[in-house]
């Protein structure tokens, strides 16, 4: 566990009593971001996204595989059955996302250390991308209704750690989805009810995720004295005595929720705490799909050199 | 609401530091030299009689002794050193003391200043009341007093100006950039102390309101910090955020560099000082002042 002393911690909550933090940004201000997207060749869609220190990777893999419904199912991966028991409907695709925190990002992910806030984020994932409010239409995935269908594995990788995670995993994770390409299929009729499909080889054929823009995107606020702030670092973090995670889409609606750590809200801090996320939320998603926009423009221009993680 | 996504952009054209400044920089498996009349020294192995670098640094030469020092490493420790650590566990007569270096430091408790000064040898109750001294997360300013038998230094604080540190913030620096010099306690003209710690912990903090040896018995050892005006505290994040800029274009960090970048940062916001294109402005006025100043 990373440790603090008293009298940063008082500092800390000091500082923004009086709206100045120790790296000079105001209460609701975020740090800038870096983003590469398209990086791993062998993934159906990848992203880089740095935050100050913080560094994930990200890549999407398409795979095709067997619609479990509820009913028949027997399998024993647990957070695969969390997926599976919120969706009885035979004519869905899904969505499982893990990730994993290298042990070299922080002390606190060495040994055991990263188990738990690997299946925490996980879960928080998986929640949040498996259903309605998740954006990508998960019907559009399916296959054979009943039989086959897409699964879009969205694999985390945490490289380095400096405090607000979260978020950086979920804009991550829009930016690759975005940037993933799922290949066509065509549905044959064998007779007798049966059917077959087959798999377009061609690479133009491929076609972007359906609902990909409403995928949410999270605001993590933390509570340190009496204020909240957005975009904590890793030591604000050891001061924080409550935080909420509130995912929002494009249309500033909220997603999900999750209220963390041990300490208490005012109603009226959380509604204001809500409003505030929707708006830097809403922030977020515009900056981040102008950037993905310009960076692809410039992809597309001839004789474009790429500079970046894999160059 | 200002949120800035970057891209990566090509990497500067910068003018070849090696030949102006005598500088030897080598990466992993570049070779150092093939001449059989230089050792091997650390940082670097060889293979068919080629010395070749193992880490990415400077090369240093001391008579026929070829080594590496590299940029990006942990700190180690020499004796007299000033360094900032945090403790990180209390154990039998002593703490165990993170000062970035392969393994824990040791402070004694035989080796910290008791409350009021009084010199006596330490007690049984000293040993219970460790915890009001130095509990786990505290900052410290030390020296580096000797070494254990395996290789572990051993910290004092028998000083006035080492002991527990308030009143401000830490930035953390690759050790390489910090220089050994005269004194390592500053206190800059905007009203800030510092210590730049030869670990690469550096603590930016407000120049106190009484000396250390004006200090209370209590006060010595005590958590609480100062009132800290808006204007003390403007001035430490914006400290901090010089310190960083500077570290993240790999300069070397003292005093007078550290109160150039200040001066360069005074016409932008503090906050605008984490933007990567306003850190370049600042690092590169501050290198010609120093550069300038050298010329004088």
């Amino acid at each position: 566990m990373a440790l603090i002393s008293p009298s940063e911690k008082d500092f800390i909550t000091k500082g923004i009593e009086a709206d100045m933090r120790n790296d000079g940004r105001s209460r609701i201000a975020y740090r800038d971001f870096t983003i590469e997207t398209g990086i791993v060749s062998q993934a159906s869609g990848s992203c880089r996204l740095r935050l100050s220190k913080t560094d994930v990777l990200i890549g999407v893999k398409v795979e095709i595989g067997d619609i479990i419904s509820n009913t028949t199912s027997d399998n024993n991966n647990e957070q695969e059955q969390d997926i599976v028991n919120n969706q009885n409907e035979s004519d869905k695709g899904r969505i499982v996302c893990s990730v994993e925190c290298s042990p070299s990002a922080s002390r606190d992910f060495e040994g055991k250390g990263a188990n738990d806030i690997n299946n925490e984020l996980s879960q928080i994932m998986n929640r949040v991308l498996n259903g309605p409010q998740g954006g990508i239409d998960l019907k559009s995935l399916c296959i054979i209704p009943g039989a086959q269908c897409w699964i879009i594995y969205v694999d985390v990788l945490v490289l380095d750690y400096d405090g607000n995670l979260l978020d950086t995993i979920f804009l991550a994770t829009r930016a690759a989805l975005q940037n993933t390409r799922i290949p066509k299929t065509e549905i044959q009729d064998i007779g007798n009810g049966q059917l077959e499909f087959d798999i377009s080889d061609d690479i133009e054929d491929a076609e972007k995720i359906k609902g990909w823009e409403d995928v949410p995107v999270t605001v993590s606020l933390n509570k340190i004295g009496q204020k909240y702030i957005v975009d904590a670092t890793a030591m604000e973090e050891l001061c924080t005595d409550t935080k909420i995670i509130i995912a929002v889409n494009r249309n500033g609606e909220i997603c999900a929720m999750q209220k963390s750590l041990y300490g208490s809200l005012n109603p009226s801090l959380l509604t204001e705490m809500i409003r505030t996320a929707k708006d830097i939320g809403k922030v977020l998603i515009k900056n981040l799909d102008t950037t993905l926009e310009h960076e692809q423009v410039m992809a597309s221009r001839a004789n474009n050199k790429k500079f970046g993680f894999f160059i | 609401m200002e949120i800035i996504f970057n891209t990566p952009s090509a990497p500067k054209e910068t003018e070849n530091i090696e030949n102006k400044q005598n500088f030897h920089i080598v990466t992993p498996g570049e070779q150092i030299t093939s001449d059989p009349a230089f050792m091997r020294g650390h940082g670097t192995y060889t293979q068919e009689d080629v010395v070749m670098a193992s880490v990415a640094g400077v090369v240093e030469r001391v008579n026929k002794l070829i080594s590496v020092k590299p940029l990006r490493t942990r700190y180690n420790a020499e004796i007299g050193d000033v360094v900032v650590g945090r403790i990180t566990e209390v154990a039998q007569k002593r703490w165990k003391v993170d000062i970035n270096g392969k393994q824990n430091a040791i402070l004694l408790l035989s080796s910290v200043n008791l409350p009021g000064g009084v010199q006596r040898r330490k007690t049984e109750l000293d040993e219970l009341n460790m915890k009001s001294f130095f509990s786990e997360g505290d900052l410290i300013g030390a020296e580096v007093q000797a070494f254990f038998h395996d290789g572990a230094s051993s910290l004092h604080t028998r000083n006035l100006k080492y002991g527990k540190l308030r009143n401000g913030s830490l930035v953390v620096v690759p050790p390489a950039l910090v220089r050994r010099c005269k004194s390592h306690f500053y206190t800059l003209p905007c009203g800030v102390d510092l210590i730049l710690g030869l670990n690469g912990y550096i603590f930016v903090s407000k120049h106190p309101d009484k000396k250390s040896e004006e200090l209370s018995p209590e006060e010595l050892y005590s958590n609480k910090n100062e009132e800290i005006t808006f204007y003390q505290r403007s001035a430490i994040a914006r400290v901090c955020n010089c310190i960083k800029a500077l570290a993240k274009h790999y300069m070397y960090i003292n005093d007078s560099i550290i109160i150039y970048a200040y001066e360069a940062s005074l016409p932008y916001k503090i906050s605008d000082l984490l933007h990567d294109d306003i850190c370049e402005v600042i690092v590169e006025k501050a290198k010609l002042q120093i550069e300038m100043q050298q010329t004088l």
